[in-house]
């Protein structure tokens, strides 16, 4: 197999699916030619299943599932080194985000849910209080991932130097901005937007 | 006494918590230069990392929002935190490039966006606002013989066309900002690594790993102490080293200072209002054998 000859083409690469990662990100998946530099300076590489470079070449060949079913663009810290330093112009962040964004659509939480968890639980604060409550993301997402003894310690030690709030003031603006999220939702509903 | 420099403030949620030593030590600098600093009111989340990672479009409105919302402060917008800073440049970046997602921004607002006042970190508007030779002509406590890492992680820097600072790959406003106090700056390698973020809520693992790397290198210069200018670089390089050292069983005892605390000390602010107190790894044995204190 070595040698043999691959043939690509617009049905082998599912341009389908590229093409609304192209649309999300606003970036080319297919101007990618490999040079690996991305993968050379991702500080999260040794936490990944797959090399940002091959992310990428997955998509060039079609392999989409094997990219949202793997544990990769989970441990993507939006570093920016990637598309910083991309000879060709490939925002590889921003197809990370996409590519997160394809797979909660798709598949709902997957095996890598911790972070996505943590994201949803963060957004949550938002809508409910307008801005962060470290201590309440933190607690909850103990409780919702099932690890209740995790940075149990910090707690305490985070209170006594005032670095946690125990009470949590909602903004004043809070009904504009749960109608931020509505609208958004609005558009989608109505396929307006992606 | 006028003011020399006026503007709108946008702390971001880190700062009224988990950061609330770089806030104070950000009003305690200001108010010492004379430079005005006037909260926006009901600011909210920027999204930060979170939100651009599932929904790009949630973030873009929220900071549309924050960004409305500073319009009714005058003066340009100085923003403390690197993801924020980031998230709000980004914003006003994507917004200007593309039209569809300009207009889906609008509708979730349901009305106009901001027409682009400028957003600025702290470090911008000290080292190019204000000036690095006025800077240096306030300084009342040299800091001299003190050796300090300048951290800069992702977001200060990358990618270049949004936060537009410095040199994304060989920056130096860091260093000339606190060169400027009399302090020396070390020559070392992880100044532009990532510290591991947010994976310190989901994956701490993570962070232990990246941000010990960072702790190793800033020793191995030579360095007595790290700066930053980002809350979460802050808690991972604070909070979580003592953490680091047991897992990597190398003792650190390394002071990460926000910026804001080194540069008010360096202008005669009070220790008392600089938050030394809420850090971790405590500086005091460092300051005094320094004779800052």
């Amino acid at each position: 197999m070595k040698n043999a000859k691959m043939h690509l083409s617009t049905e082998t690469m599912n341009i389908g699916f590229v093409r609304k990662v192209e649309a999300l990100s606003g970036s080319s998946v297919r101007r990618c030619f490999q040079c690996g530099k991305c993968s050379a300076g991702c500080p999260m590489r040794s936490f990944m299943e797959h090399p940002p470079n091959r992310i990428v070449r997955f998509l060039q060949l079609g392999q989409y599932e094997r990219v949202l079913a793997g544990r990769s663009i989970w441990y993507c810290a939006s570093c920016e080194i990637c598309s910083t330093r991309c000879p060709n112009k490939v925002d590889l962040a921003s197809i990370m985000d996409a590519l997160r964004k394809l797979s909660w659509d798709s598949q709902g939480p997957s095996k890598e849910s911790y972070v996505q968890l943590a994201n949803r639980l963060f957004i949550d604060n938002i809508r409910t209080y307008g801005r962060q409550y470290e201590m309440r993301l933190a607690a909850v997402f103990n409780v919702k991932s099932g690890q209740f003894l995790k940075d149990l310690m910090l707690g305490p030690k985070l209170l006594t130097k005032g670095k946690l709030k125990m009470f949590h003031q909602k903004n004043r603006n809070i009904g504009e901005i749960d109608k931020i999220f509505s609208r958004i939702e609005e558009l989608r509903r109505n396929g307006e937007a992606s | 006494m006028k003011n020399i420099l006026n503007y709108s403030y946008y702390p971001g949620c880190s700062l009224h918590a988990s950061g609330k030593e770089y806030d104070e030590s950000t009003r305690s600098l200001f108010k010492a230069l004379k430079i005005g600093l006037q909260e926006v009111p009901d600011w909210l989340c920027c999204g930060a990392t979170p939100a651009h990672n599932v929904d790009e479009l949630l973030s873009l409105s929220l900071c549309a929002k924050n960004l409305n919302l500073a319009d009714t402060v005058p003066g340009d917008l100085a923003v403390a935190c690197a993801a924020c800073f980031s998230r709000l440049k980004t914003t006003q970046h994507k917004l200007k490039a593309n039209d569809s997602k300009r207009k889906q921004v609008e509708y979730a607002l349901d009305g106009p966006l901001s027409q682009g006042k400028p957003v600025k970190h702290l470090l911008e508007i000290l080292a190019k606002d204000f000036g690095l030779e006025r800077l240096a002509g306030k300084v009342e406590k040299p800091l001299t013989g003190l050796k300090v890492a300048c951290y800069y992680g992702c977001l200060l820097t990358r990618p270049p066309e949004v936060p537009e600072l410095d040199c994304c790959e060989a920056p130096t406003i860091m260093e000339r900002v606190i060169g400027a106090s009399g302090a020396e700056t070390v020559s070392w390698s992880h100044r532009l690594e990532c510290c591991g973020a947010n994976f310190t809520l989901s994956r701490p693992g993570v962070v232990l790993k990246l941000s010990g790397e960072i702790l190793t290198s800033a020793k191995a210069a030579g360095a007595d102490c790290i700066m930053v200018a980002c809350p979460l670089c802050h808690g991972n390089l604070d909070i979580r080293q003592k953490e680091i050292e047991e897992a990597t069983g190398e003792r650190f005892g390394m002071p990460v200072f926000y910026m804001t605390q080194l540069l008010a000390l360096a202008a005669g602010v009070a220790p008392g209002k600089l938050g030394f107190g809420s850090m971790m790894v405590s500086p005091l044995p460092l300051l005094k054998e320094k004779q800052l204190l």
